[in-house]
């Protein structure tokens, strides 16, 4: 199996734009949660969520640019732009058919269909502005990545809901070691949006406040927004034009609960599954894992399954375990990039970033949480794990460069 | 690529449910397209669309496919899907009266895909938050609005728990589901997926492509003729067909895939020869066949003018004058994330006697034996498959 690196890495988050702050802001247990400003919440029964703060289209590309993308695609080609300056790709390097374009979302760029759907409902179809329908979609965000980067290879949108983000970088690696392309640009991207918070309020799976993974009295998860990219290289590749590896992109697991549209399997089959394809298809043991990134959500319902789950997985075995959906909300779509971007910054620091908000660990998360403050310790092998609405579940291996055991192949 | 062996297909569209229909259907593309055009829609009220143009999955009753419980808060989409999923595996011989019989659950998944996923379910809870109270959406109906929810529900139903993707590339998608499912299949992430996708129409894509100026409905001009439907191929490696004793339909033995950006940057629409060329090549290269072995297109020519003759031009690039290229949107219309998996399933019925077309350019073919199937996005984006007849 051939290597595939990570170069470059960029972020826009509810705790910070740019790895700096991103990086920062998680080792001092920031929390994003704060009252929505992006639409009007009055009528429903919670009112806070993780918004990206102070985010400007204009200071990440051109005017042209920015008059073409919504708010979705607009945070993807920032994160994009960080990723590839941090990577040093030339546009020569980039701007070729050889580079692919593989994003994750859950639905792209939903306030314009909003806005679409409002204009329509109140107004009648002539009130629906022409321009905005050609900016929905949710395949727009690699084409517009494709288009402010050159690349010419292959674009690709991936919505797995939560998982989406682990979906697009394990493909975007797939097609590397395939030699389907030498670089890829990849992660995924969320925004916050009226409808995606009024229908997780009538499920009542969001929390008032704060958000409590692993808590006993959790009481739900809250909304984020943001994204996630990396540029990801072939080791031919980033070996020729002299690139510094950040973190190499190990196996990864994918399984289907096929059990309920909103609950994850009792037992944790699907999930268990994943995070034993992601270990073994790396060549690793559980022994070999410092650190699982969870999924965390601070739902009733996923917390103590993945508590068990990862029990099942490293038996005795104490493996330290972050959440930092404890800071950041859920991203949806865009939570397991965001993620990444942070066990890439882990492995980089080997500092483990702290689940906030954990006042009364649960019994039922028997778990080596680490809690309160960041925690120094081993970081060469890093688990993200995202177990998705829909029952999809995908969990990626990270590891420091020169640590996965050569697997054969170019 | 290694072959992906094509064992069975299942297919809900506008000029028939089932395979065997379909087959049947495409022996006479005239009297199909009648059938498919040929009635009023039933999913578009005149009072909000006026006059509309549109193949529908006409007299669909997924109850009678999949019985009258559990459906209630599936949308159309999900419903097309999982009837399409449910005949496909039937047809595969991977299931028999609902239960596994030559696979287990846990090595079988679905790679499909959707440009738009469900509108009509968004625009459902739109209208309850916008005119009465957002408190009233209806939960049961909300995972409907998210893009991957029926393919969800699809692996629910069918008990597929192997990888479950969805793809969401716009006219292309499911022709780059066959890379998903290629990928998983060589990572033996599965030993069989339902390779494809759906599309179903809706007031809102209807008034959104009318706005566009891209419907052909007052006859007086070129333009897209809204169609929609679900269609899925059991997929898998060659080797795991025959262990299991399924017969081959057809092979699908090499993808590609290209984009192209505008040169004129202030656009966002455009069509790109370029790209149909280089995802031919590709998809050539990748089947390890030269362009003189390949005896016909199934184009996605669905009547924009600008995007047909980018398609016809790319694919003249790669085959010159003498290849015969068939544009079936013409029997059963456009059916956007849902086309490649229509026209795979077209060239599927070729490959099994139905009549190549209807042929645009170039004459029928005396012998078919592989067949290029390609997708043109809006946004330069292109993909295409090379399908062979099974020896």
């Amino acid at each position: 199996m051939g290597r595939v690196f990570v170069t470059g890495i960029g972020v826009v988050s509810p705790v910070g734009i740019g790895c700096r702050e991103f990086g920062q802001a998680l080792l001092d247990g920031t929390t994003g949660a704060a009252e929505v400003t992006l639409f009007d919440t009055a009528g429903l029964d919670r009112h806070v969520a993780c918004e990206v703060k102070g985010f400007r289209a204009r200071d990440h590309m051109s005017a042209l640019e920015a008059r073409h993308v919504g708010r979705c695609s607009a945070m993807a080609i920032a994160a994009t732009r960080m990723a590839v300056e941090q990577s040093r790709l030339t546009s020569e390097q980039l701007a070729h058919d050889r580079s692919a374009v593989i994003v994750g979302t859950t639905m792209g760029e939903a306030n314009i269909l909003g806005e679409l759907e409002s204009a329509w409902i109140h107004e009648g179809a002539e009130a629906v502005g022409l321009s905005k329908i050609a900016r929905y979609g949710t395949t727009l965000i690699p084409i517009h990545i494709a288009r402010s980067f050159g690349t010419r290879g292959m674009v690709q949108t991936l919505p797995a809901a939560c998982a989406a983000g682990n979906y697009a970088i394990g493909f975007a690696a797939d097609q590397l070691r395939a030699g389907r392309a030498d670089v890829a640009i990849t992660g995924a991207s969320e925004i916050l949006e009226k409808l995606e918070f009024a229908g997780f309020a009538r499920l009542s799976a969001m929390a008032p406040e704060r958000c409590q993974p692993f808590d006993r009295d959790r009481r739900g998860l809250l909304l984020g927004e943001g994204a996630g990219m990396m540029v990801l290289e072939t080791e031919a590749h980033m070996v020729r034009r002299g690139g510094v590896p950040l973190a190499e992109v190990g196996g990864y697991g994918l399984a289907c609960d096929a059990h309920h549209i909103t609950r994850p399997h009792p037992e944790g089959e699907g999930s268990a599954h994943a995070m034993r394809q992601a270990i073994l298809t790396s060549g690793l043991t559980p022994d070999d894992v410092d650190f699982v990134n969870a999924h965390g959500t601070g739902t009733h319902a996923n917390d103590p399954i993945e508590s068990r789950v990862i029990n099942q997985i490293f038996g005795s075995r104490r493996v330290p375990v972050t959440s930092i959906k404890s800071m950041v909300g859920h991203c949806m779509g865009a939570s397991s990039a965001v993620e990444a971007v942070s066990c890439v910054l882990t492995i980089g620091s080997g500092t483990y970033p702290p689940t906030i908000n954990l006042d009364n660990q649960d019994p039922e998360c028997d778990l080596n949480i680490v809690t309160g403050v960041a925690r120094a310790g081993r970081a060469r092998v890093v688990l993200n794990n995202a177990l998705a609405f829909g029952g999809y579940d995908a969990v990626l291996t990270l590891a420091q460069p020169g640590v996965l055991p050569d697997q054969g192949g170019s | 690529m290694e072959p992906i062996a094509i064992t069975g297909l299942g297919v809900a569209s506008p000029i028939g449910i089932g395979y065997p229909a379909w087959r049947e259907a495409l022996r006479d593309h005239t009297a199909a397209q009648r059938r498919a055009f040929g009635r009023v829609s039933t999913v578009l009220d005149p009072e909000k669309v006026g006059h509309a143009k549109a193949a529908e999955v006409w007299d669909f009753d997924a109850s009678a496919f999949l019985g009258a419980k559990g459906l209630r808060n599936f949308d159309r989409l999900t419903k097309h899907m999982i009837v399409a999923a449910k005949l496909a595996l039937e047809h595969g011989g991977v299931k028999k009266d609902g239960e596994f019989i030559s696979l287990d659950p846990g090595r079988a998944g679905i790679c499909s895909s959707t440009a738009y996923g469900s509108l009509d379910a968004i625009t459902e809870l739109n209208l309850v938050a916008e005119l009465e109270d957002p408190r009233y959406i209806n939960p049961a109906r909300f995972p409907n609005t998210v893009v991957n929810a029926a393919a969800g529900y699809v692996s629910i139903w069918e008990n597929l728990r192997a990888p479950n993707v969805t793809i969401v590339d716009g006219n292309c998608g499911a022709l780059d589901a066959v890379l998903s499912c290629e990928t998983h299949l060589a990572h033996r992430r599965a030993d069989l997926f339902l390779v494809g996708g759906a599309e179903v129409l809706s007031e809102a894509l209807y008034l959104a492509f009318r706005k566009l100026g891209a419907l052909a409905d007052d006859g007086t001009r070129g333009g897209l003729c809204l169609g929609e439907g679900a269609a899925y191929l059991c997929a898998e490696r060659l080797d795991h067909a025959a262990g299991r004793g399924a017969p081959v339909l057809a092979l699908v033995a090499g993808y590609g895939t290209a984009f192209e950006p505008p040169s004129n940057r202030a656009i966002l629409v455009h069509a790109s020869p370029q790209s149909v060329r280089r995802a031919i090549e590709e998809a050539l290269l990748d089947a390890g066949v030269s362009a003189s072995d390949v005896d016909a297109v199934c184009s996605s020519v669905g009547g924009l003018d600008e995007m047909d003759s980018a398609e016809l031009s790319g694919i003249g690039q790669v085959l010159g004058d003498r290849v015969p290229v068939a544009a079936p949107k013409r029997i059963y219309g456009e059916c956007f994330g849902a086309w490649g998996a229509m026209g795979m399933a077209s060239a599927v019925a070729w490959f099994d006697g139905a009549p190549v077309g209807p042929i645009v350019k170039g004459e029928p073919p005396r012998e078919l034996r592989t067949v290029v199937v390609t997708a043109v996005g809006f946004y330069g984006n292109v993909s295409a498959v090379v399908m062979r007849k099974s020896s």
